[in-house]
């Protein structure tokens, strides 16, 4: 009911549109490469399918960094714009109910465009690398380990951004926190294993450099972590602001 | 003298007509009434002729000038207030009317004097955007009279007013054309008000207009109609209910 | 009225706005990892650069990359929100004001932000540089005509890139999308850098001139010489154009 409610929030918003748009650009920027300027990439050794990755990744997850805050902001600004929360906060629901669909709502987009992209690197490493023929089962590995993985290392980012746009009634003080934010982490050093597992700069790491050091499941459990942290402090965020306002 | 008149003004947006073939007439140094039921139509015509909008058909001139050609000389003569107040909620009252008051190039006095008008002088250093709903109409009020302009659009000022405030600012608009010799076009939804403040009024309805003419025009017209006439609330009721009556016989 | 009282109202219409507050953030932001990571300085990776060349360098990176679009977003954005958000446009249209006028008097105040930006940015390198300089025990302060001549020219660049923004915030009336197709506009200028055509994508000109800097205090890493045939002419039409939509299309929404 909660998700019903949610998406149709959204409706009219741009939401969707947003996402779509975000993915096809971050999609552009592998074919760019390989359109203009194959050889950089056909001639280095090792999987063609990392070797995208490694080219592309960065600022494709960038983007859709940037497009997970538009998102927040903008589910949130429905939300304070016109006192929407207000009416919410009268009607027999869950305080954290809202939260829970918005996050629901943005990990399907996230999944979403990181398959996206993932498929396209995917098709990009088989159209131009002859000698990558690698069987089904392998690719499908790769693929689907990819996106999960990619997909994981991303959602606290999301989660975050969310708390902090249902934090901040006016639009542009979480879209500002968040492009900071995305900024000052993405220009911190990438080998720093701490500073790597923050929000805002997991999104960076791929699963293949992951593999390298043996730390996938470093990345898996710590990203989980937070988002479950992430998840009650905005319940009790919530229960504060009933008791404040 | 007519100071604004419209030839078949109309607007349309899509398929829905907001006024439908318009001739209004407003004389020099009255004030005209325009009534109407909310969605007739009267903040659109306001519109049209501050340039908020262009005309699908039609004319209007305003003191001798048209649309487009002859905007900004237009607006120069026009004091406005249009719809929700608007203004810069980050300005104190005073400076909001400051950036009216320099883009109009009138003498820094000017401010004060409108302030006064309104009776806003205590709370010109408050935020605009933390004064209260009669506050920020008492503003947008002020951004319209701010330099004594010899024609004055206003729509609904009294809306979201108490009622002394309502009394206020009708004793105000009534006095308007005496004091500073200029002419008001004024709208509203309730024909009680109009006719304290107007010497004319027009009733629109749907985008057309049912009436124009003086009060006692309006009572013999009704009278003649059939409408009852003891009570001016219920004339008006009548003819909107009639005229919606006809609408909805002929769709 | 003449140009120039427009922009001062328009300048007053920001008053409390945190605007410059907002922007100086970001700046802050910028030489704190700078600072912190300060012995990097000194390795130079194998390129011939001077620590200090390579410390103003490596800050002025971000910031052009990044940092200075994404301010010139954020402004463009609040301009032309504290019009629309409580219908002060609705006033400004229905006061005698030339459109275009009004819309040229707002792109003034974005790049003045922008300039306030870069005496802000000047004076955190100073800070900075003279921190470091004592944590390293190293003089990482460069020749102050040095450094305001370039972020001077990084500013030059920088204006037809705001022409654009501004234009997109003219055009696109959802504050979210603008802001979000602005935001991903500069993602890619690294790409394009790179490329042939990078002076068709304003969003690089500044990221350009630094990487010339970078090319002069690192011999044989780019280019020494800045391209000034293809690029001055196209950077002029581009930004002509850019204002010139954004003078039709401003208020046009309001005044449908």
């Amino acid at each position: 009911m909660i998700l019903n409610l949610e998406i149709k929030k959204l409706k009219r918003t741009g939401y969707l549109p947003a996402f779509l748009g975000g993915a096809l650009l971050a999609s552009a920027f592998p074919l760019a490469n390989m359109l203009f300027r194959p050889e950089t990439f056909t001639a280095m050794p090792g999987n063609p399918f990392d070797i995208l990755m490694d080219a592309n990744w960065q600022m494709m997850a960038m983007l859709n960094t940037l497009v997970s805050i538009c998102g927040a902001c903008m589910m949130y600004h429905t939300e304070y714009a016109d006192h929407g929360a207000q009416k919410m906060d009268v009607l027999p629901i869950h305080a954290g109910s809202t939260f829970l669909g918005k996050s629901v709502i943005a990990a399907f987009m996230l999944a979403m465009v990181t398959a996206v992209e993932v498929l396209i690197l995917a098709g990009c490493a088989l159209h131009w690398f002859p000698d990558y023929r690698p069987d089904t089962a392998e690719l499908l590995k790769n693929i689907l380990g990819s996106i999960l993985f990619q997909w994981t290392a991303s959602l606290p980012t999301v989660v975050l951004m969310l708390v902090i746009a249902s934090a901040c009634k006016n639009m542009w003080v979480s879209l500002g926190t968040g492009v900071i934010l995305v900024f000052t982490l993405f220009i911190f050093p990438q080998d720093n294993v701490v500073l790597s597992l923050f929000p805002f700069s997991s999104p960076y790491q791929t699963l293949a450099t992951a593999a390298e050091n043996d730390r996938i499941f470093l990345f898996l459990g710590v990203c989980a972590a937070e988002i479950l942290v992430f998840g009650v402090l905005e319940l009790i965020y919530q229960k504060l602001r009933r008791c404040v306002e | 003298m007519n100071i604004i008149e419209t030839k078949n003004l109309t607007k349309t947006y899509g398929d829905f007509t907001a006024v439908s073939h318009l001739n209004l007439h407003i004389r020099k140094g009255s004030v005209y009434g325009f009534l109407g039921p909310n969605g007739a139509g009267k903040s659109t015509t306001m519109k049209m002729f501050l340039g908020l909008t262009r005309p699908t058909q039609g004319s209007f001139r305003i003191d001798g000038k048209t649309y487009p050609s002859d905007r900004v000389s237009i607006l120069k003569e026009v004091g406005s207030f249009i719809e929700a107040p608007a203004f810069y909620g980050n300005l104190t009252g005073e400076e909001n009317l400051d950036i009216i008051r320099r883009i109009l190039g009138l003498p820094k006095s000017s401010v004060r004097d409108a302030l006064e008008l309104v009776g806003l002088s205590q709370s010109r250093k408050r935020l605009a955007k933390k004064y209260s709903l009669g506050m920020k109409q008492r503003l947008g009020l002020a951004g319209a009279l701010i330099g004594r302009p010899p024609i004055l659009i206003l729509d609904e000022p009294t809306n979201g007013l108490d009622p002394a405030g309502i009394h206020e600012i009708r004793t105000l608009i009534k006095s308007l054309p005496r004091q500073f010799d200029c002419t008001v076009l004024v709208s509203s939804h309730l024909l009680s008000e109009v006719e304290l403040m107007a010497d004319d009024i027009g009733i629109l309805n749907h985008g057309r207009l049912l009436f124009e003419g003086t009060m006692d025009d309006l009572k013999s017209s009704a009278h003649d109609a059939g409408f009852p006439t003891d009570n001016l609330e219920e004339t008006f009721l009548a003819m909107i209910d009639e005229d919606n009556r006809k609408r909805g016989g002929r769709a | 009225m003449n140009f120039f009282s427009l922009v001062s109202v328009e300048l007053k219409k920001i008053k409390r706005s945190k605007i410059l507050l907002i922007l100086l953030v970001p700046v802050i932001m910028m030489w704190i990892p700078s600072i912190i990571n300060s012995d990097f300085a000194f390795d130079t990776r194998g390129i011939p650069i001077t620590p200090e060349n390579n410390f103003f360098i490596q800050g002025y990176m971000g910031m052009v990359w990044f940092m200075i679009p994404a301010s010139l977003v954020i402004c463009t954005v609040l301009l032309v929100q504290t019009e629309r958000s409580r219908g002060g446009i609705l006033k400004m249209l229905s006061l005698p004001v030339n459109t275009a006028k009004l819309c040229l008097a707002k792109f003034t105040i974005l790049i003045l932000l922008a300039f306030a930006q870069m005496l802000m940015t000047v004076c955190a390198y100073c800070i900075s540089a003279a921190l470091v300089s004592w944590i390293q025990d190293y003089n990482f302060i460069l020749d102050p005509l040095y450094v305001c001549g370039n972020t001077l020219s990084i500013y030059a660049g920088a204006i037809p890139m705001a022409a654009v923004f501004w234009m997109i915030a003219c055009l696109i009336h959802t504050p979210v999308f603008s802001v979000g197709i602005g935001l991903a506009s500069i993602v890619p200028s690294v790409l394009i850098i790179n490329t042939k055509v990078w002076f068709a994508y304003p969003m690089s000109y500044p990221f350009y001139l630094l990487m010339v800097q970078y090319g002069k205090a690192a011999e044989g890493m780019y280019d020494t010489r800045i391209d000034w045939m293809p690029w001055l002419p196209a950077s002029i039409l581009i930004t002509v154009t850019a204002l010139v939509v954004s003078c039709i299309r401003f208020g046009a929404a309001e005044r449908k």
